[in-house]
């Protein structure tokens, strides 16, 4: 049984701005982002103002996982072509990367790997903004880095208990907060209001017979994460390759020679995602 | 796409990324044959590595890749589509080390 109140864990995530824990640069971004109306000037002129962010954000969008191998060369380019939501996630991505380094290895390689995975499945599938899902798949488990950064003994005690009783970190989050990185994700993503079919990949990447607005999107970020770990690619909490969700496998319908290309585009990926710290 | 250290370029080798300045500038398009020139002026501008264009390196033995990936199915054998995924991820492997 977990020893961790619910409404207790939705309040310390919602209220990330104020965790000690959490860095100030991923808070001064969480503050911008979570604003109503915050306008693609506002993005630009913040991500300008700070060199390192700047030369992140440029690194990022320039590597393969976005699709513009070095073809962006300014910030306001980059907020034109890939739009408010992308960059939105972009900026999170880039900012939780030492954090996912720190808090628990290899959980970077296996988001950005996830995110050009997805990326390759919803080319693949004709879907209008392959970059939101690959946003998507980059944000999928940034509930595990919230996770272990409030509560770091019981995530540690979630791993373990995964590792012994070889199930996945899903469930072993389950038994120990009454809720997983799905949730709190998902209620970061409401709070830094992002797109209703991302905030829906977020709560049900495990679940995606649940997905109601974007089945495909969550369905595709489903199998990404699979897909990922078939491969043996970065770390995410455990080793296991958790059973495919039958009808989302037959909702994407990819073709046995689509699947290797997406493994291939990974594969000539993930030599260059060390790169992008 | 091997990542190929300054010190060990060789004349001829393609780049497989472009090389950017710290401010995204790319410096050097992808695809550029390197020459004495370009290796020199690389290694100038004290940059540690490049991605060079061929097949990528493996860090660990096909037999311990191809153990690895059973384990990590152990938990889903005969699910349904899994054993065709695990079947795909395989022949990827094995295709790593061609």
């Amino acid at each position: 049984m977990s020893n961790i109140d619910q409404k207790l864990l939705r309040h310390k995530v919602e209220n990330i701005n104020t965790l000690p824990t959490v860095p100030t640069v991923l808070k001064r971004l969480s503050a911008i982002i979570e604003k109503p109306r915050i306008t693609m000037v506002e993005i630009s002129n913040f991500i300008s103002n700070d060199p390192a962010l700047t030369s992140k954000v440029l690194k990022m969008v320039n590597s393969a996982i976005y699709g513009f191998p070095g073809r962006i060369s300014s910030v306001s380019h980059a907020t034109m072509l890939l739009g408010l939501n992308v960059i939105k996630g972009l900026l999170l991505g880039v900012s939780v990367f030492e954090l996912m380094q720190k808090t628990m290895n290899g959980l970077y390689e296996h988001s950005l790997a996830c995110a050009v995975v997805s990326r390759t499945i919803a080319q693949k599938k004709g879907l209008k903004d392959p970059e939101e899902v690959s946003v998507a798949g980059l944000l999928h488990d940034i509930g595990k880095v919230v996770l272990m950064l409030e509560f770091q003994k019981e995530y540690e005690a979630a791993m373990k208990e995964a590792q012994t009783k070889r199930i996945s970190i899903f469930e072993a989050e389950q038994n120990q907060f009454g809720a997983t990185h799905a949730h709190v994700g998902s209620w970061l993503a409401e709070k830094w209001r992002f797109p209703r079919n991302l905030i829906e990949v977020m709560e049900f990447h495990h679940r995606p017979a649940l997905a109601k607005n974007a089945p495909l999107e969550t369905a595709i970020v489903h199998l990404a994460d699979i897909l990922v770990r078939a491969r043996g690619c970065g770390f995410a909490g455990e080793n296991l390759v958790p059973a495919v969700h039958p009808a989302a496998f037959e909702l994407i319908a990819l073709a046995e020679a689509d699947i290797k290309d997406v493994l291939k585009e990974m594969e000539n990926n993930m030599e260059a995602a060390e790169d992008l710290s | 796409m091997p990542k190929i250290p300054a010190a060990k370029l060789e004349p001829g080798m393609k780049l497989a990324r472009p090389i950017t300045a710290k401010s995204g500038m790319v410096m050097l398009g992808e695809g550029t044959e390197l020459s004495d020139m370009w290796i020199e002026r690389i290694r100038d501008m004290n940059i540690a590595s490049v991605f060079i264009e061929g097949p990528p390196i493996q860090t660990i033995s096909k037999e311990e890749a191809l153990s690895n990936l059973e384990e990590r199915f152990s938990q889903v054998e005969g699910k349904p589509y899994m054993n065709l995924i695990k079947k795909i991820v395989k022949e990827h492997v094995e295709g790593l080390y061609e």
